[in-house]
């Protein structure tokens, strides 16, 4: 669903990413996991079409993201890091506001049950700039999941959510892929990547320092009983 | 000066991360620097070498002179009061600096100079060439030359330090919870009232008094000296400058705008960090009133198709963001202003009317060309850091600065279709130049309202805080010069029917003629090209724009 290539971005003598390739394939969810700086965003913005690459190419669902941009953002839904939505506008609007903009069929509908999903049927028709910044975040998802994307892109998911939020985005997301769609989330995160994602890649320095499942991670480390975080560590330290 | 020096050192570093678009700056207020300058040593030279007026060539200059402080002293009060809450209360860096172990009243004073900076700029260009030259024509003493600017900075300051003032009052007695919205209403109703009270006091009528009246008027003026407004003392200031004074104009111009901004300090430390506080009282959710419901309402059905939603997005976002209606109050301040100036102009012969009525068509285009860069230009940046929502939806750049257009437009449109029949119709303008005034205004709607959201879409600034500041910059820049272009070549081609309606009479010319159609041909395509290529250019920029790492 969503394959990255050879992934190169550069901002004039900086290399942010530096080659990354990786595929997330439906039905599965992929954790970029890395430090501060490490290039995820800048992967997320590439596969969201955000920015162009320096190199290399990022598909979703066969469309090129560079070339075919329509089409593969059409497939995508994305929650970013800081998700700043429109403060003067409700939360009924916003929905109201992207079911247009993208086309959606039925979009009222679909919205009213995201808003009752994600609890947020009280707060609708207040202005976004009342909502605490949970409230955000959940109204975040609903604009993500408002065209029923196939593929979720998650930039930190867990920022600003209180436990329960947490547990309900975990959830969400085991259920996007068991649904058959793809997740591609990225987190410093050691437990949120244990706990949901079907495959890990280690990011450092714009660079893959290790892919594959858990226990692929620990057979690479040679310790069967290591956890994500010591795995991490001996990683990124081996990298550096 | 921590403060200040850090704010600049933010400036400097955004100037070397885009080298290339502070080049095109410096180049645009090179030309500016250099046009003025020119201007001004030919009118002074011609001054000199006329004949007649040789003699009070003196006396015109420093009228002159003081006539451009004037109205540039009211431009800097226009700015301020229309912008100074966003900066004072509004900018992004706020919290940060007042969560510092840093006294209320020093980020209050960076504030206002930032104020100062963003108002004055733009008049100091302008300026600060005319004084350079005077200095040069009239062979003054180095010391003229920091008189000039003193007395210069002082000027502009008095404005700044009004306007701030407002600002801390206004804080002070809005309602908490909305004291920003309120209080930039509110500002923004002052600024318009301001320019249109000024206007609407039609100084020309003096010409109605009787000779007695006015030699009685005169010999007060005369009497005070240097005149009631602190345009008058700077321009006394730099006459005195010239032969290497310090005059009395210098210094009452200077104490009074050192005892402003020392009083404006002293308000500070008591009525800034109260006013900050009241600014961030936001309701939370469930203490508001609903602003939605699940039925979409009839408007919204009629509209929502258009340009994908945004348009309607953005006049919601409009009518609930005071610091964006507010500049349709600036709008109609300005038409009125507009409307009064050309009616108090009108006269009993038909061709002095239509004499008028062919500046009229100059000035539309001009008078449009400063509501886009307050209306069109700012629609793109306004997206702010909301924009992610829009560059990861499948929609291409071009629907989103067509449907950008698609808002800025009808206001624009209004304006100057609006006040072309109505000054036509004030006048009693010859049946060509009645029809060339809406003409006009309706072309230059078009052409400004894209330049406007072509080249804001070009040149976006999405971390500005209101649409005011959006335009201080090469882009906004780069925008008056195009707009002044196309208002200047549209001029050169209404002069043709302006020329025959005024030298053949009522019915010399006819649009429908061959001639006419000729001259609407290329005024339509004088004005598509100057409305679609910008917003092409600016789609394509918008869709290649990518936020920094």
């Amino acid at each position: 669903m969503i394959e990255v290539t050879g992934l190169v971005k550069r901002y004039g003598r900086f290399t942010a990413v530096d080659g990354l390739s990786f595929e997330v394939r439906a039905g599965r969810v992929l954790a970029l996991l890395g430090p501060n700086g490490a290039g995820k965003s800048t992967t997320i913005r590439a596969v969201t079409g955000q920015i162009m690459p320096t190199a290399g190419t990022v598909t979703v669902g066969g469309y090129d993201v560079s070339r075919r941009s329509l089409e593969a953002k059409a497939l995508i839904g994305y929650v970013p890091d800081r998700p700043y939505l429109y403060p003067n506008l409700t939360g009924r609007e916003l929905l109201r506001f992207l079911g247009r903009l993208r086309r959606v069929e039925g979009a009222e509908e679909r919205s009213r049950a995201l808003l009752e999903a994600f609890e947020l049927t009280r707060a609708a028709d207040e202005l976004v700039q009342t909502y605490s910044h949970g409230m955000r975040q959940r109204l975040t998802f609903c604009a993500a999941l408002l065209h029923r994307p196939q593929a979720l892109v998650i930039d930190e998911p867990m920022v600003g959510l209180d436990p329960r939020g947490a547990r309900d985005v975990r959830a969400l997301m085991r259920r996007h892929a068991d649904e058959g769609g793809a997740v591609l989330l990225t987190t410093h995160s050691l437990a949120v990547a244990e706990a949901v994602a079907d495959e890990i890649v280690l990011v450092a320095r714009g660079r893959a320092v290790a892919r594959g499942t858990l226990e692929e991670l620990r057979q690479r480390v040679g310790d069967r009983d290591a956890d994500l975080e010591e795995i991490f560590l001996r990683l990124t330290e081996e990298a550096a | 000066m921590v403060l200040a020096a850090m704010r600049l050192q933010g400036a400097l570093n955004g100037l070397r991360r885009r080298p290339g678009r502070a080049l095109v700056g410096l180049a645009l207020l090179g030309l500016v620097y250099w046009g003025m300058h020119e201007i001004t040593v030919r009118a002074l030279r011609f001054l000199d070498s006329y004949p007649d007026i040789g003699s009070i060539a003196d006396a015109v200059a420093r009228r002159s002179l003081e006539g451009l402080l004037a109205v540039l002293m009211v431009a800097v009060a226009f700015s301020v009061l229309t912008g100074a809450i966003g900066t004072l209360y509004g900018s992004v860096d706020l919290p940060f600096l007042l969560s510092q172990p840093v006294a209320a009243y020093r980020v209050f004073a960076l504030k206002v100079a930032e104020t100062y900076a963003s108002s004055a700029l733009l008049p100091a260009v302008f300026t600060v060439p005319v004084l350079v030259a005077l200095g040069g024509e009239r062979s003054a003493p180095a010391v003229y030359y920091p008189i000039a600017l003193l007395a210069l900075a002082s000027l502009y300051a008095l404005p700044v330090a009004l306007g701030a003032l407002l600002a801390l009052m206004l804080m002070r007695v809005a309602p908490a919870g909305k004291a920003r919205e309120f209080a930039t209403a509110a500002s923004v109703v002052v600024a318009a009232g301001l320019v249109f009270g000024l206007r609407a006091l039609r100084p020309e009528q003096l010409q109605a008094m009787t000779p007695d009246e006015f030699e009685a008027l005169l010999q007060g003026f005369a009497a005070l000296e240097i005149g009631w407004l602190p345009s008058a003392w700077a321009a006394d200031a730099v006459w005195q400058g010239l032969a290497g004074r310090f005059s009395a104009g210098a210094t009452l111009l200077v104490a009074l705008a050192l005892v402003a901004l020392a009083g404006l300090a002293l308000l500070a430390t008591r009525a800034y960090a109260t006013g900050w506080y009241r600014s961030e009282g936001d309701t939370p959710w469930g203490g508001g009133r609903k602003r939605s419901a699940e039925r979409v309402p009839l408007w919204e059905r009629v509209l929502g198709p258009l340009g994908g939603g945004i348009l309607v997005k953005d006049l919601k976002l409009l009518l609930r963001d005071p610091s964006q209606w507010s500049q349709l109050l600036v709008l109609g301040a300005l038409a009125g202003v507009y409307f009064i100036s050309t009616a108090s102009l009108s006269v009993d012969i038909q061709r002095f009317r239509d004499v008028i009525g062919a500046i009229n068509v100059a000035f539309l285009g001009f008078l449009l060309a400063g509501v886009g860069v307050r209306l069109a230009f700012p629609l793109v940046s306004l997206e702010g850091e909301a924009l992610w929502l829009l560059r990861t939806a499948p929609v291409r750049a071009w629907r989103v600065v067509f449907a950008k257009f698609l808002g800025a437009l009808p206001p624009m449109l209004a304006l100057g279709v609006g006040l072309g029949i109505a000054v036509a119709g004030r006048l009693e303008l010859s049946p060509a130049l009645a029809f060339a005034a809406p003409l006009a205004g309706g072309l230059a709607a078009f052409a400004t309202a894209g330049l406007g959201v072509g080249l804001g879409a070009a040149f976006p600034r999405f971390d500005s805080v209101n649409p005011h500041e959006v335009a201080v910059s090469s882009g906004g820049l780069l925008y008056m010069a195009l707009s002044l272009a196309y208002a200047a070549l549209s001029t050169v081609l209404f002069a043709y029917p302006s020329w025959r309606a005024l030298v053949g009479g009522r019915s010399a010319f006819s649009w429908t003629a061959p001639d006419g159609l000729l001259v609407l041909g290329a005024l339509v395509l004088l004005c598509a090209l100057f409305t679609v290529v910008p917003l092409l250019a600016g789609s394509r920029r918008l869709s290649r724009w990518e936020p920094s790492e």
